[in-house]
């Protein structure tokens, strides 16, 4: 199968998932209770306001039809109107997906960084003291909840030292650069530990590898054997990890968006809960589900491209 | 006026839809915590006031809408306050009001007619001036905002601009409240006919002759107000720009305060406050406030129809335990359904005090002396009504009452409220207007769309004193009615008064200026930084 083939088809599987996921996230919402009008009327509701209120924002429908609603004006690329802000949901993500995207790459970027010298490390010394010590401190990134974690380095790296923002998102490309340092610290420290363990784990498989014993037998120097011929081939099971967790990653960002006050959609997602604002979370919910989808595809490809071996035939 | 709660801090684990909604979380949050024992401000204006800087608040939650005749969010009004100004305003006391966009009225024979003086050379941030004609058509809007604060101006019959710097008020029937009435923002003045707008076009980016005028406002992260050139009071406002952020969690906005990248936080948790005192560049303000706490006990369920019940639970409370361990110390027992920063509070009303003698004696009168199993309702996400509910079911137990608490998120916990739907719940007002008319019809009318406070609450006797201190503007009569209101009300204990809380605010101490009216309102054009401010 050509690659080209291979994404349209993957894509076109984008669809039924995405429609899944708007079934699950539009009944699981509505099964809640709760209401917008009670929000937003706050101390003022009384029954009577609050249905006056619902019918003008059209939530005493059924809600069969409250669905094909907006599973129509979906078709039609509107997502619809926030029920607490008035205005179109489509602005609010427009607004909100840029400092998400970033998080999450600047995250793995940082992942990828600390985590290859971590494992290329642990695996030349197999079973020695720096291999347990790389496989044993990172797991606490595992354990330690981002809200605290984000919190330390928000006092450590933010307020005594004053070396990053404590939070925000900052203006411009260095800016942004700055202020999501310490945000995406936090996530890609949860992220690592998975990452090295399964670098590290494919790195000594390959290491046993006969061509890397002709290599030795060669007199290829060790770094150079590690990074031009191990690493290269180690690489391919890690970028699958690294894909995989993305989900994970996008699930952490929730936190982290809070924690260090970053306008994303995590931040979006968690006030429209608490707001009812149902349709702003029906639609950041779409958009997380299309994003992991997208992210799985990606992965895919690049695995392709990275080891030729592997055909598009999935 | 609707006190927001902080949102979820932390979130901990929670990444699907459905587990974020039904675990809340379990930060620490203590939104709208106002007293009437507050220091005053800690912001001594120390200094001559220097021009410039921009000054951010970190908030715990976003604006909603900046239409001021429909709006009852909090965060809204007060950015809302600082663009849009009434005829009138509340006095820093907090107990009446003073002209503000008006310079002087009087008042018919017959006291049906009031007749407002304008001031003069009031322009708008556009530049136009602003006269008699604008301050028609705003009351108008506001009139007909059935959704919104139409119910504030039920009394106003007509009003009419006889000439471009008077306004005449016509009213159904004598109403006492009239002028606080108009010193509500949502009596604020905006150009006529919106200045050709529609109203939703024209509140995106609202017109006022307020100190400040509209830049931006990213919902979910930040509004922007900087300063009108063409503002009224020579001088001021002194300072550039005045920005709310979103800053949901606590410990974010408070890091965000000592680390200078915002200088005030509104509504920081009373459990991190006290981690404060040690740093010099921050201050802790304490404000007078009219917030008041209360325990609702729901009439339409068993055995809370009786008055035995009711009062035996009200007796076995410790008020005093409550203000320490919630607020750390910062606030006093309420003593009464109004608190003491409202005109006509009666201090002698006999609000019942802890003494669990007389709760016992109470509950051995009642139709359950052995006690009775029933359920408190709780917002999730906060760590005042947890601890509060803790206490109050250990109360309770010494009485035979066995109190389950029931956890929801807050949307649900005030939806089941407002419907009925519980035994017993916490509840919370702060006042909208320096009169207690509003909050007295809101909390003891049974046939208001409040229900009583939704107890379902129904004396006659109490029902009847509110009403006729609407409508004589004697103050005598009117004090003699509200007392009757409110001594009635207490030893009938429909509800428990738990307590009065100050407001607190966290300001950096380059912050000078900055002060609250006992109803949360604040004038933003007479805060300025000295140097070192962003």
């Amino acid at each position: 199968m050509g690659r080209m083939s291979f994404v349209l088809r993957r894509l076109a599987l984008l669809v039924p998932t995405a429609v899944g996921v708007t079934i699950i996230t539009f009944f699981m919402v509505h099964l809640i209770p709760g209401n917008p009008a009670v929000t937003i009327l706050g101390q003022h509701a009384t029954p009577s306001t609050v249905a006056a209120l619902d019918k003008q924002l059209g939530l005493n429908q059924p809600l069969i039809d409250q669905y094909w609603l907006f599973i129509d004006r979906l078709f039609h690329g509107n997502l619809g109107q926030s029920l607490y802000y008035g205005v179109s949901v489509s602005s609010l993500i427009t607004s909100h997906l840029p400092p998400t995207l970033w998080l999450l790459c600047y995250a793995a970027v940082i992942a990828v960084v600390i985590s290859v010298p971590l494992a290329t490390l642990a695996a030349s010394r197999k079973d020695g003291v720096r291999d347990h010590v790389v496989r044993i401190v990172p797991l606490l990134g595992l354990g330690m909840p981002a809200f605290w974690f984000g919190l330390i380095l928000q006092t450590w790296l933010g307020t005594k030292l004053r070396l990053f923002p404590v939070t925000g998102y900052g203006s411009g490309f260095s800016g942004h650069l700055q202020s999501m340092f310490l945000p995406a610290l936090t996530v890609a420290v949860a992220l690592c530990p998975v990452l090295i363990r399964s670098l590290r784990a494919s790195m000594l498989g390959v290491l046993g590898a006969e061509f890397v014993t002709t290599a030795r037998a060669k007199g290829v120097p060790a770094p150079r054997l590690l990074v031009r011929h191990v690493l290269r081939n180690a690489v391919i099971p890690a970028v699958t990890v690294l894909g995989i967790n993305i989900g994970y990653l996008i699930g952490g960002t929730l936190i982290v968006e809070q924690v260090f006050a970053i306008p994303g959609l995590g931040s979006l997602m968690i006030n429209a809960i608490f707001e009812r604002d149902f349709t702003v979370i029906q639609s950041v919910a779409l958009i997380y589900g299309v994003l992991v989808v997208l992210v799985n595809l990606l992965t895919d490809v690049a695995y392709v491209a990275l080891d030729p071996r592997v055909r598009f035939d999935a | 006026m609707r006190p927001k709660r902080a949102l979820a801090a932390a979130l901990a684990g929670c990444c699907t839809v459905a587990v974020l909604a039904a675990c809340g979380s379990s930060a620490s949050s203590s939104a709208g915590s106002g007293s009437s024992t507050g220091t005053g401000s800690g912001s001594a204006s120390a200094g001559t006031p220097v021009k410039g800087g921009n000054l951010v608040f970190a908030n715990p939650q976003d604006a909603e809408s900046l239409d001021e005749s429909t709006i009852f969010d909090n965060n809204s009004i007060w950015i809302i306050e600082q663009m849009t100004q009434p005829l009138f305003t509340v006095t820093s006391n907090g107990k009446s009001v003073m002209p503000l966009l008006a310079t002087g009225y009087t008042v018919s024979k017959n006291q049906l007619t009031y007749t407002i003086s304008l001031r003069k050379g009031v322009k708008f941030s556009n530049g136009t001036p602003m006269t008699s004609k604008d301050v028609q058509f705003s009351l108008e809007q506001t009139m007909a905002a059935s959704q919104g604060w139409g119910y504030i101006d039920s009394a106003i019959k007509s009003v009419g601009a006889p000439s471009a710097d008077t306004v005449v008020v016509n009213l159904k029937y004598k109403w006492a409240p009239i002028l606080a009435d108009l010193a509500l923002f949502a009596n604020g003045v905006v150009p006529d006919n919106y200045g050709g707008k529609t109203a939703a076009a024209f509140y995106n980016a609202p017109i006022g002759t307020g100190p400040f005028k509209f830049d931006y406002w990213h919902k979910g992260s930040a509004l922007k107000l900087v300063a009108n050139t063409d503002y009224w009071q020579p001088g001021k406002p002194y300072l550039n720009s005045v920005t709310w952020t979103d800053v949901p969690d606590d410990n974010t906005r408070q890091l965000q305060v000592t680390s200078g990248q915002a200088q005030i936080d509104q509504f920081p948790a009373w459990s991190t406050v006290s981690s404060l005192k040690s740093n010099p560049s921050v201050a802790l303000s304490l404000f007078p406030s009219t917030e008041t706490n209360y325990l609702a006990f729901n009439e339409h369920v068993k055995p809370f129809q009786d008055v035995n019940v009711r009062r035996a639970i009200s007796y076995a409370i410790n008020r005093e335990a409550l203000v320490k361990a919630v607020l750390f110390g910062n606030g006093t027992a309420a003593n009464s359904l109004f608190p003491p920063q409202v005109p006509y509070y009666d201090a002698n009303s006999g609000g019942l005090q802890y003494n669990l003698a007389d709760a016992k004696a109470a509950m051995a009168k009642s139709s359950v002396p052995k006690g009775f199993t029933t359920t408190l309702l709780v917002p999730s996400g906060n760590s005042d009504y947890a601890t509060i509910a803790t206490i109050v079911q250990s109360e309770l137990k010494p009485l035979g009452i066995t109190v389950n608490i029931q956890t929801l998120d807050p949307n649900t916990t005030n939806e089941n409220f407002q419907s009925g739907k519980y035994d017993m719940a916490f509840s919370l007002w702060t006042m909208d207007i320096p009169d207690p008319d509003e909050l007295a019809t809101f909390g003891l009318d049974p046939t208001s769309g409040s229900k009583s406070f939704f107890t379902f609450y129904d004396n006659p006797t109490v029902v009847k004193a509110v009403h006729a201190a609407e409508v004589t503007t004697d103050t005598a009569a009117r004090q003699a009615d509200y007392n009757t209101a409110q001594t009635v009300a207490a030893s009938d204990a429909f509800m428990a008064f738990l307590y009065y809380s100050p407001y607190a605010y966290v300001e950096g101490s380059n912050v000078h200026g900055f002060d609250v009216t006992p109803l949360g309102n604040y004038h933003m054009e007479d805060v300025w930084l000295s140097s070192g401010s962003s």
